[in-house]
């Protein structure tokens, strides 16, 4: 049985990156989003076991998306996207209930483990 | 588990806790109403608890604690601490500084009982009006056990060096071990996360029932976890203090010296090497040799700056020792230090110690006057000791100063010339006849001269540990205005010049730091004093040491012989030997003489061709 996923970028190199990558290694890709209340939005609508989730979005950045689905899913499991420089954005993410993040440029090693991390 | 491979590190490290509390306390008391050392002496005493009640150190653990709680009720109320019960603290640095060591040792000894009861006493000053009555005896018993304040499993965590952004990952391991427990005592704090220099360790309790392997388990799950630590050792290892910049690993000096002596070996393999290499006429086996005598240079001089210690680790026990000894004597004294940065090896800067105790003893009780008679003088009442470190040229100078009364040369003379070490005054004209003056054993020992203004105590044992080890000792000194003492030292130890001689068939090496001069041995100016051979040396007789004796070597000796004439301090003794055979660097290798043999080697050596040679011991032969 496959994992189901939804991938939020604002980007659509990213989200293509990241999906490949997760669709090579067996993983369902259910939904995107480019925004972050889209990805709230999305969350509710598909019930993805797994959320990646950029951090700078327009219309609500990743954080509040973040705070916003862990408020709706307390089980929510949340791995953030983030690019060098952005520790501080990083923490306050994982302390608004981000299980994980993985570091960009992406690498799909690195993305598959820290998957398989959260998804444990 | 077995505890006692750590007890080394938690001496080390209990060491710099107890040093950072002395120097706070001393911050305190020069300025009682600031509110900053005591956060610092809180931390370091809470360390040396949980420390020793983790290696079971028992007497220590319940020391520290009571010390806490003074502390505690100090930092509560806000209050600055009065006169008394700063005496209080240092006192009981002072006897968790002795605890320690004993407890080490494994020697268990509970604290004074008047040290106990005293800190009882000042701590229940502070404690809120919650009972009436003073303590109930037995009392301490019921306290919560020192160190399990905080509770759970010590924890601690090494990220993977390459691991991106290490602060938000140390916060994933967090979030991790949540899932098994409470976590508390983290270390760094989360908000120290952000920092750049957050290194990507941390230290936390996990109040859990899970097994350290399920611990490790769990925690790797975080990602990027190069090392997970739990128990005790989790605790002892945690490094001293984040932010000193370098990167350092704690590593034990007996290593440093099989290293060394390692690379003693090599420095003579290498001239074995250079030997065959030229006797071959082989461009290539020459290439090779000079490739590897290069890198042996190398690996030498890496080793050597391995050994090299900031001289603070020994000046940072001064600051405590000067104000006690001010105290006693009644004496209002500013200490400063100098140079602390500045580096020496490791072995040579132990072996100073000793000497700037005595400096630096003498500078307050002999060197400095007593507050009235300073005022007296026009001087503030406050007198000055400096005790600086600095790089000249390839040696390193440590200077003991202080602006007292300078050294009595007229005193000097007369005390001298009672015990009949000069004959007049012209042979303590300058500062270096002076110096060889106080530095005789004669002179030094006369407790009289301590008592006037004469600086001998401990000069000839200074003179006489600073020449051992290569250095010098000057003197400035000038009435009223005060003396000053320069060591210069070598920076290192290990790698000495040194004359070679034969003595029979076998050579033996002679540190070039005590030879003083080489003659002939001219029977014209042999004499006997006291039934021995003496030689006329620059206007007095010193004793000869014919080595041949000594060495019990048969056969005759050649016609024509040398003497190797070596001083310490101020004793010297000729050496004869059959023959001088050049200077040489050698590696020395510290030897203990085994018993039966004389006690006149301070070492040995191997030299390129393989032969080992004894080093003589110039001390143990003036």
């Amino acid at each position: 049985m496959s994992h189901t996923v939804l991938v939020c970028d604002d980007a659509i190199f990213m989200r293509t990156m990241i999906s490949d990558i997760l669709t090579q290694a067996g993983y369902e890709v259910v939904g995107e989003a480019e925004t972050g209340a889209q990805a709230v939005e999305r969350y509710k609508q598909l019930k993805p076991e797994l959320v990646t989730m950029d951090i700078v979005m327009p219309d609500m950045g990743g954080i509040d998306a973040v705070r916003e689905i862990m408020r709706l899913d307390p089980a929510a499991k949340i791995l953030m996207c983030s690019a060098m420089g952005q520790q501080a954005l990083v923490i306050e993410a994982i302390q608004a209930g981000a299980k994980d993040f993985v570091v960009k440029p992406f690498q799909p090693s690195r993305v598959l483990e820290a998957v398989q991390r959260v998804l444990g | 588990m077995d505890l006692a491979q750590y007890a080394e590190l938690f001496l080390a490290e209990a060491r710099e806790h107890l040093a950072a509390v002395n120097d706070l306390l001393l911050a305190w008391e020069r300025d009682p109403a600031s509110r900053e050392p005591i956060g610092g002496i809180f931390r370091a005493v809470h360390t040396i608890k949980g420390m020793a009640a983790t290696m079971g150190y028992t007497p220590v653990a319940d020391l520290a604690h009571r010390m806490e709680s003074l502390l505690d009720g100090l930092r509560r109320t806000e209050r600055a601490p009065s006169g008394e019960t700063l005496e209080l603290l240092f006192r009981t640095t002072d006897a968790l500084e002795s605890g320690v060591n004993a407890a080490v040792a494994g020697r268990e000894s509970a604290a004074a009982a008047d040290l106990t009861s005293a800190l009882e006493r000042a701590a229940a000053e502070f404690q809120p009006a919650r009972r009436a009555g003073p303590p109930r005896a037995g009392e301490a018993a019921v306290e919560p056990r020192p160190g399990g304040a905080a509770p759970g499993i010590p924890v601690r965590v090494t990220l993977k060096a390459d691991a991106a952004l290490k602060g938000p990952r140390a916060l994933v391991v967090l979030a991790r071990a949540r899932e098994l427990g409470a976590v508390d005592a983290v270390h760094p704090s989360p908000a120290e996360f952000e920092q750049d220099d957050f290194d990507g360790e941390v230290s936390f309790r996990l109040d859990t029932q899970a097994s350290a392997e399920a611990i490790e388990a769990k925690l790797r799950e975080a990602g990027d976890v190069a090392r997970v630590t739990v128990g005790a050792a989790a605790d002892l290892e945690r490094r001293a203090e984040p932010g000193t910049g370098a990167r350092h690993v704690r590593l034990d000096l007996r290593r440093l010296d099989g290293l060394m002596n390692l690379i003693g070996e090599l420095v003579t393999a290498r001239g074995q090497l250079m030997e065959v290499a030229s006797s071959q006429a082989d461009i290539a086996l020459e290439e090779v040799s000079r490739r590897v005598s290069q890198l042996t240079t190398q690996l030498q001089d890496e080793i050597l700056q391995a050994r090299m210690t900031p001289v603070w680790q020994v000046f940072d026990r001064f600051p405590r020792l000067v104000r006690d000894l001010a105290r006693r004597l009644g004496k209002q004294v500013e200490f400063v230090i100098e140079g602390k940065d500045i580096e020496l090896d490791r072995a040579l800067l132990d072996e100073i110690s000793d000497p700037l105790v005595h400096l630096l003893r003498n500078a307050v009780d002999h060197g400095l006057e007593p507050p009235e008679e300073r005022l007296a003088a026009g001087k503030p009442a406050m007198g000055r000791v400096t005790l600086a470190a600095a790089r000249e040229r390839d040696t390193v100078a440590v200077r003991v100063a202080d602006d007292g009364r300078g050294i009595d040369r007229a005193r000097v003379l007369s005390a001298a010339k009672d015990r009949g070490l000069i004959e007049s005054e012209a042979d303590i004209s300058d500062e270096e006849a002076l110096i060889r003056v106080l530095a005789r054993p004669g002179f030094s020992t006369a407790a009289q001269v301590s008592d006037v203004s004469g600086r001998g105590v401990g000069i000839d044992v200074v003179v006489t540990k600073v020449r051992a080890l290569g250095g010098a000792v000057e003197l400035r000194t000038a009435r009223g205005l005060g003396s000053t003492f320069t060591l210069r030292l070598p920076t290192s130890l290990a790698i000495v010049r040194a004359l070679m001689t034969r003595v029979g068939e076998e050579r033996y090496a002679v540190p070039l730091t005590h030879v003083a001069e080489t003659v002939d041995l001219d029977p014209r100016r042999v004499t006997t004093l006291e039934g021995r051979d003496a030689l006329a040396f620059h206007g007095r007789l010193i004793p000869l040491v014919h080595l041949r004796r000594v060495l019990q070597i048969d056969g005759e000796p050649p016609t024509r012989r040398p003497v190797v004439v070596v001083g310490v301090g101020e004793r010297y003794s000729g050496l004869v030997v059959d023959a001088m055979l050049g200077q040489q660097e050698i590696m020395v290798k510290p030897f203990a003489s085994p018993a039966g043999t004389l006690p006149i080697f301070t070492g040995a050596t191997i030299l390129g061709d393989g032969a080992p040679v004894l080093i003589l011991d110039a001390g143990g032969l003036v």
